[in-house]
């Protein structure tokens, strides 16, 4: 029942934002002809999608939806007067978080698999393809990276009640996250979803040809994975403090 | 008193935009020359190591500005069907003014919080500059701060309007942030978006308008776009127009 609850609170949301990113990618697959006249020089069919699609438009759109899809929570049925309802259910406040968080990790999975879907089946309708396998490694490295991202909104909106903030607190962390991990130090020291994301810099991204050439990043991934996972207890023992 | 209600509602979003527009500045002329030419999309041909350069890359047609847009969607949100969520709707309603004036009070607040946000660089990066012993021309901070201005005033008008028209809480921002993709991919791919420089991203940097002056130390932009801007803003007016001959209509 909580997933269900959790599911009619965030669907519209999640609706939106699948149907915005499989039109993008039909879009840039149909659109090619045009789309490439963007381009200094004719760029392959696979650098083409890379540019516009798994570092481009479609990685910020996915980040930034991401991040709405996370906010919400307690402290805003607070607002609305439902707190209590939700509070006077059998279950543990812990619980309440726990569920509202898997369900968006599992939407924000599920958002990561619609481009390795879409890309790869439309591709032959215009006359060219693109390799399932690079459409799902990216999707496994866009579903990790975005249950990161997803955690900034979710975690802003376990810390901020106020109508908005939440996210705008969210999309100021990520602009400060992304600028700071570009800076020289830290680009050495620090994980950088955004790379990971894209490839870009990355060991197992081969720039020329624009193809993911080595294993998925697992120790990364896994690292990223275990804050997401002490994220969710962070924002799980906040809730337990709080007073509604 | 309503002016100061809407302010009430807003400062936390406009603080917050305007804390990360300041250190955004502050970072993009003090550590310049710890910064990377970044994502911004400077044509290869304008490519230097020149202090100009650097802030434009980074505030007028980086990430300062695509983070801008973003925030101002959510200065934009206003209206009284959140305020029915929130079961206020009906105090509000019940003020000795008209449902006009309450939106009307909302968008002045809002526009007058968005005016001070677009001034934020042209204040911040020609005086810093100053201090790291490098020139920025106001002239052309204000340039930009009018083209920031001018273009924001639309989300901002489109961000008002959904959320007068959607009732759930996200389903605004979500699409309005939508919106404003799918406007700038197609002006980006289209011949005639192209052409016509439709991309209101491309009109706030001015993307592909920048020239180096005759010294090659400040990159100038052409001169501004003065019936692009007046038309952007008389459909953003339109776009508050139609928010508020709705919310007039609407039972709460």
């Amino acid at each position: 029942m909580l997933w269900y609850k959790a599911w009619l609170e965030s669907r519209t949301r999640f609706l939106l934002a699948a149907l915005a990113i499989a039109g993008f990618c039909a879009c840039s697959v149909l659109l090619h002809r045009d789309g490439v006249q963007m381009f200094d020089r004719p760029p392959t069919y696979v650098e083409y999608i890379w540019e516009l699609v798994y570092k481009g438009y479609l990685r910020e759109l996915f980040l930034l939806l991401t991040i709405l899809l996370g906010v919400g929570g307690l402290l805003r049925e607070r607002d609305f007067g439902t707190a209590s309802f939700t509070l006077g259910l059998p279950v543990t406040r812990l619980r309440v978080v726990s569920v509202r968080a898997g369900l968006g990790l599992a939407e924000v999975v599920a958002l990561s698999l619609l481009p390795a879907l879409v890309i790869p089946s439309l591709s032959p309708l215009t006359g060219q393809s693109y390799p399932w396998s690079q459409a799902l490694q990216f999707a496994v490295l866009w579903a990790v990276a975005g249950a990161l991202i997803f955690m900034m909104g979710f975690l802003a909106s376990s810390l901020f009640g106020g109508e908005y903030t939440a996210p705008v607190v969210a999309f100021s962390g990520l602009l400060v996250y992304s600028v700071i991990a570009d800076l020289p130090f830290f680009e050495r020291h620090f994980l950088d979803v955004n790379d990971i994301m894209s490839g870009t810099g990355m060991p197992y991204f081969q720039q020329h040809g624009s193809l993911l050439v080595g294993p998925v990043p697992w120790n990364a991934l896994g690292v990223i994975l275990l804050l997401v996972f002490s994220l969710v207890t962070l924002a799980g023992r906040i809730t337990q403090q709080q007073d509604f | 008193m309503l002016c100061y209600k809407a302010w009430r509602e807003s400062r936390t979003r406009f603080a917050i935009t305007a804390a990360t527009l300041v250190g955004f500045c502050l970072f993009a002329v003090l550590f310049r020359n710890q910064n990377h030419a970044n994502a911004g999309l400077v044509i290869p041909v304008l490519r230097s190591s020149v202090f100009s350069e650097r802030v434009y890359d980074l505030v007028y047609d980086g990430t300062a500005k695509g983070m801008f847009a973003i925030l101002t969607i959510f200065l934009g949100l206003g209206g009284l069907l959140r305020e029915r969520r929130n079961r206020t709707a009906i105090f509000t309603l019940s003020l000795p003014v008209s449902r006009f004036q309450l939106i009307g009070t909302q968008v002045v607040v809002g526009v007058a919080e968005l005016a001070v946000l677009a001034l934020l660089p042209a204040l911040l990066v020609p005086s810093l500059s100053a201090l790291v012993h490098e020139t920025y021309p106001v002239a052309e901070a204000l340039h930009f701060s009018m083209l920031w201005f001018a273009c924001s005033s639309i989300i901002f008008a489109t961000a008002f309007l959904l959320s007068v028209v959607l009732s759930g809480e996200y389903t605004a921002p979500v699409v309005c942030y939508l919106a404003l993709v799918l406007q700038s991919a197609i002006m980006s791919v289209t011949v005639l978006g192209r052409r016509h420089r439709l991309n209101l991203m491309w009109t706030m940097g001015e993307f592909g308008r920048m020239r180096w002056d005759a010294q090659h130390k400040f990159l100038i932009p052409d001169p501004l776009p003065r019936a692009r801007l007046l038309i952007l803003m008389l459909i953003a007016l339109s776009l508050l127009a139609l928010a508020s001959r709705i919310e007039n209509k609407q039972d709460f």
